[in-house]
């Protein structure tokens, strides 16, 4: 018996042996022969991130490993670690990422590619140059430059190498929200003022609960941070001279001006200013119409601080201010009648009055004493250090609200050469909204909101009553309740239960999730945002060959990319990518690769 | 008088079906089956469709006419019981019937129909049944692997060893039915336990057991000690939940060494961008996961972390809290206090803090992993030996040896350690599932192994944010972990209940 089980199991194994295809074989099939060369010495890798992108880790890593590279993941829980990781120079390879807020070419690479950029660690004369000559031409002629720019950083250096353009995704409960009042902007942030209920009776009851990830703010000043946890927050709580719309033009709708006129030459930018907007302030956890209006003098304040680099400590924006050269208060009326706008006859008056009721009769230079209604106006005039046609969209930008001069001052009467951390508290320090002992409210608000209070859990904000009331723009909703959840998971269970009524940043693959939910609405759009992969280059291997950088540049395949979030992201060259149609595309060679890694080993 | 002795009878007979084992593992049986038979069913019908899915549905019929007659063999050993107090040769000539449920995986139906046809079992006989089942169960779990597109390139020749071996074990249960008695065994026997002891490499420890108790029993003529091992074991094997437990445990073992030739790692690592999300099927019988892996090689290639981390998080915390304990217990005062305050501060601290600060400053990898999970649990080690070496170094033996002038260090660990280490066992079986269950978070929060490397913890956090879409990329690494977790509690029972003295 035991033998003829003995040659029954032979024979079974020999059938199997027959059907069965093993790993070599299949492989040997697919690659015809190999030639992946000796048993050298695998290069290793540090890659660097961020727990919340694991996903895009895992799918670098899995790349690199293919193409014959060993990979060590270095991932930190957040955002401080990260960097404190990045600025210790522990990695190869930082997964970074890129969100042109301002819906400009110019600020997709200035600060992250010039060799003083705030964010730069690329240090290299030519890109310095193309980046200066692209941010004087215009749209036409910028393209071919912004090309040459992208293949300089790509292809020619590996300074990076980009993975995908991602997509904006919002989810809405349209049950309790109008949906059509809820925008989705490219760029910009969000703008509370327009959103309203399904319900108009709930506007004064309840409250917009909304999210965003980041509870740790920044700074309510709006030139000290630049960041997903003010970003938003200093949109809706500091006008504007412009904004932008969904598709990134600049216009004077919901800003603090009626109309903007550039006039020839593109260096010089004038702004004529709308009378009905007052600063709000915090009193008894209400908001209150302070009676100080938001005026020509406080816009001047705020630019000339916003370019300035020692105007506070801390300026996290100067550079994108950098080319504004002065901002003034016109009150010569001729001068509006002289200049001619940019490529036009038009008088720059002309275009400024274009659609008022009430014509201008006088320019006044003290906010106090313009009268709109009888034809008093004051208009504010930048110019710009060299032509720039894109400081409009940085204008736009919520670095460049307006702020009260008057509480400003009051309250930031430290040095800013020896300020203090921990005994001096700027205008703006979020331990003053903070509950607490530390509470002490002195936020001037030029915006359709103000900041009432915060904790770790949430902030609280409510409209400001003298913001344009009786208008179109006057805030519908009269409180918004941010809620600060970190992960997007948790965000997407707080919106489908009906505990926050908006989550922008659905992700990529849970769409059909939203979808599917009858009392959600998904928004989808374009975004500037970028994920790229930051070469490190200062003292790691990768810094010194040009050839290793390009052997891992020609590894990443951004196809796979695709695959993972079902579609939902973009191909991306660069930063400029979602800005600019340079045609530029990274194709992922495996020749390339062995090329380049057979170059770096005779380095 | 007459009626005296009937009643006497009848409670004679309603205690032997008290007492039977064989009875109360045939409950314990039916109620698995019918159990897993109503899961089968639920998951062959589609509610939305309507569709019944074939396979599952096949799989549901085979167990519910092994649950059927399960029910039926213990009615029948019910009805045996009271009527004669003894289980009838014909009702256990039906065990060989129920056999066949081994073929659609019933493997408790198996077990308890291998317990049924043999009336005298010796622990040889119960050790050679599973590791029986065990080498069949390996072998199955790793057929699987012939539905994928290929197999790696050991797969042939190591599954055609691997059912050499499960032969082999078919014909040492075979012999072991005719030749093993309770406490003697042929000579010749010594080989086949040797050959036993050299196929335990493939991480069927039951074989281990199986050679070790054969080589007793051929080579010693120490009646005690076999005695004491018989006893031992007898209780263990009649627990049923605690055979359940070491079957599963050691079954994961076998399965994460003969994994290493069986499977293909690379399906387990490398993302395969042309089959994300797939539901279960016969190529990926647990689907495949977000990047395209197979969730199924994963959960095996993960045994292999959960139970290494899980073991040396244990034996590594034991042996030191272990000789820590002993000295503290045995030498002086001053000694005692010194270590007992130290180890008291480190039990301050919470467990799992203690192992997040450990990897967050040492970084994550696996041996990191073993060294933050065992500094947290030396104290309650340390506590557990200390107490035994009080109370056994009172005894009388130690007494003797002092006076014999034996070395106070030769006393500690040759007398009073030796015979204070069963209670250790029995905490250790019990703390591993709290191990395998630590080790786990610690990679659901991020903090384990790499992400991409398959440990049940991380299979299950990519699973956690599916839980709505694709549920089994959760359920499967969650049950897993169940399973692990539910055996070593149940092993360390059973080890308890046998290896006290004060139940006996």
């Amino acid at each position: 018996m035991g033998k003829k089980l003995l040659s029954l199991t032979l024979l079974l194994v020999l059938v199997l042996a027959g059907c069965v295809q093993t790993k070599s074989e299949v492989e040997s099939e697919g690659k015809g022969t190999d030639t992946k060369g000796g048993p050298e010495e695998k290069v290793k890798i540090e890659v660097l991130g961020m727990g919340s992108g694991e996903e895009d880790l895992n799918i670098v890593r899995d790349q690199l490993i293919k193409n014959g590279f060993d990979v060590k993941l270095n991932i930190q829980p957040d955002y401080g670690t990260f960097k404190a990781q990045q600025e210790a120079g522990n990695y190869d390879l930082a997964l970074s990422s890129w969100t042109t807020v301002t819906g400009n070419p110019d600020y997709a690479v200035r600060a992250l590619f010039k060799s003083d950029g705030a964010n730069s660690l690329v240090d290299d004369e030519k890109v310095d140059e193309l980046i200066d000559q692209a941010s004087t031409e215009t749209a036409e002629d910028y393209t071919n430059t912004y090309k040459q720019l992208e293949q300089r950083l790509v292809a020619e250096k590996a300074y990076i190498a980009p993975l995908y353009n991602s997509f904006k995704a919002q989810g809405v409960n349209k049950k309790v929200l109008n949906p059509d009042t809820v925008r989705l902007a490219k760029s910009r942030a969000i703008a509370w003022e327009t959103i309203d209920f399904n319900d108009a009776a709930k506007r004064t009851a309840d409250p917009l609960v909304t999210q965003q990830a980041i509870g740790d703010l920044t700074s309510l000043d709006p030139i000290k941070g630049n960041d997903g946890s003010i970003n938003t927050l200093n949109t809706n709580m500091y006008v504007r001279l412009v904004n932008l719309t969904d598709d990134d033009k600049v216009v004077p709708d919901g800003s603090l001006s009626y109309n903007y006129a550039m006039a020839e030459g593109n260096s010089d930018y004038y702004f004529l200013l709308r009378n009905d907007i007052n600063f709000a302030a915090v009193s008894d956890g209400k908001a209150v119409d302070t009676g100080e209006r938001v005026g020509a003098e406080d816009v001047v304040f705020s630019l000339n601080r916003a370019k300035d680099k020692d105007s506070v400590p801390d300026h996290r924006t100067y550079s994108l201010h950098e080319h504004i050269k002065n901002a003034e208060i016109v009150t010569d009326l001729s001068e509006l009648e002289k200049a001619t706008v940019s490529g036009g006859d038009e008088t720059v008056q002309a275009a400024l009055e274009n659609g008022l009721d009430t014509k201008l009769s006088a320019l006044v230079d003290d906010k106090t004493k313009a009268d709109n209604s009888q034809g008093s106006y004051q208009v504010v005039k930048v110019t710009t250090t060299e032509p720039f046609p894109q400081v409009l969209n940085y204008l736009a930008h919520q670095s460049a609200g307006i702020v009260s001069e008057k509480q400003v001052k009051s309250i930031n009467t430290y040095d800013v050469a020896t300020f203090d951390v921990d005994k001096d508290i700027p205008y703006g320090d979020q331990r003053t909204v903070t509950e607490g002992a530390g509470y002490n409210n002195q936020l001037y608000a030029s915006g359709p909101y103000i900041l009432v209070k915060k904790n770790d859990y949430q902030a609280d904000f409510v409209k400001n009553p003298a913001y344009r009331a009786g208008s179109e723009f006057e805030p519908k909703i009269s409180a918004v309740t941010v809620r600060f959840i970190e992960d997007s998971d948790s965000a997407l269970s707080a919106l489908r239960n009906g505990e926050i009524h908006l989550f922008n940043g659905v992700p990529e693959t849970k769409y059909d999730l939203v979808e599917k939910d009858d009392n959600l609405l998904l928004q989808k759009s374009d975004s500037n945002a970028v994920t790229y992969l930051q070469f490190n280059t200062a003292g790691r291997t990768v810094s010194d060959s040009e050839n290793l950088r390009k052997a891992i540049l020609f590894s990443i395949n951004q196809d796979e990319f695709l695959n993972y979030y079902h579609g939902n992201k973009k191909k991306a060259y660069s930063t400029l990518s979602p800005l600019v149609d340079t045609g530029n595309e990274l194709i992922a060679d495996q020749n390339q690769v062995n090329e380049f890694l057979e170059a770096y080993r005779k380095e | 008088m007459r009626q005296v002795k009937s009643m006497k009878d009848t409670i004679w007979k309603r205690h032997s079906l008290a007492v039977s084992t064989e009875y109360t593992q045939a409950n314990f049986t039916w109620v698995l089956s019918l159990v897993l038979t109503v899961i089968f069913l639920w998951n062959s019908i589609s509610f939305k469709t309507g569709d019944v899915h074939p396979v599952v549905f096949g799989l549901f019929c085979v167990w519910a006419v092994t649950t059927v007659f399960q029910v039926c063999i213990t009615r029948k050993m019910k009805k045996d019981l009271l009527q004669t107090g003894v289980i009838q040769p014909g009702t256990r000539h039906l065990g060989y019937v129920q056999l066949v449920g081994l073929l659609a995986g019933n493997i408790f139906a198996g077990a308890f129909a291998f317990n049924l046809v043999n009336a005298k079992k010796s622990v040889e006989y119960t050790f050679a049944v599973y590791t029986l089942l065990t080498q069949l169960a390996v072998l199955a779990i790793s057929s699987v692997n012939l539905f994928k597109p290929y197999v790696s390139d050991t797969f042939l020749p190591s599954m055609g060893t691997l059912l050499l071996i499960g032969l082999f074990y078919l014909v040492v249960l075979i012999l072991i039915v005719l030749h093993v008695h309770e406490y003697e065994a042929p000579r010749w026997m010594t080989w086949v336990a040797l050959l036993l002891l050299a196929t335990a490499v493939s991480g069927n420890l039951f074989a281990l057991l199986l050679g070790w108790s054969l080589l007793m029993k051929t080579r010693s003529s120490d009646h005690s000690r076999m005695l004491k091992w018989n006893v031992t074991w007898e209780k263990i094997t009649r627990n049923s939940t605690a055979m359940l437990g070491m079957f599963f445990i050691l079954l994961m073992l076998a399965i994460s060494i003969t994994s290493r030739f069986t499977f293909d790692y690379a399906l387990a690592v490398e993302n395969n961008y042309s089959a994300i999300l797939q539901p279960p099927s016969a190529a990926y019988p647990f689907g495949t996961d977000n990047f395209g892996r197979d969730v199924f090689s994963r959960i095996v290639f993960g045994a292999r972390i959960s139970l290494l981390v899980g073991l040396a998080a244990t034996i590594v915390p034991g042996v030191i809290g272990g000789f820590l304990g002993a000295i503290a217990g045995y030498y002086s005062n001053h000694v005692d206090n010194w270590i007992m305050r130290l180890l008291d501060i480190l039990y301050s601290i919470p467990g799992i803090l203690l192992a997040i600060a450990i990897i967050a400053a040492f970084g994550a990898n696996t041996v990191n992993l073993i060294i933050a999970l065992s500094v947290g649990a030396i104290p309650t080690y340390a506590r557990t030996m200390r107490a035994n070496v009080l109370m056994v170094s009172n005894y009388d033996f130690v007494d003797s040896a002092k006076a014999l002038g034996e070395s106070d260090f030769a006393i500690l660990f040759k007398q009073v350690v030796p015979n204070s280490l069963a209670p250790m066992i029995v905490k250790s079986t019990l703390t591993i599932g709290g191990a395998v269950i630590a080790t786990s978070s610690l990679s659901y929060l991020g903090l384990g192994v790499e992400p991409h490397i398959p440990e049940w913890g991380n299979i299950l956090k990519v699973g956690s944010s599916y839980l709505e879409t694709n549920s089994y990329l959760a359920i499967f690494p969650g049950l897993a972990i169940i399973l692990l977790v539910l055996s070593f509690n149940f092993l360390g029972d059973g080890l308890r209940d046998a290896l006290d003295p004060k139940l006996d």
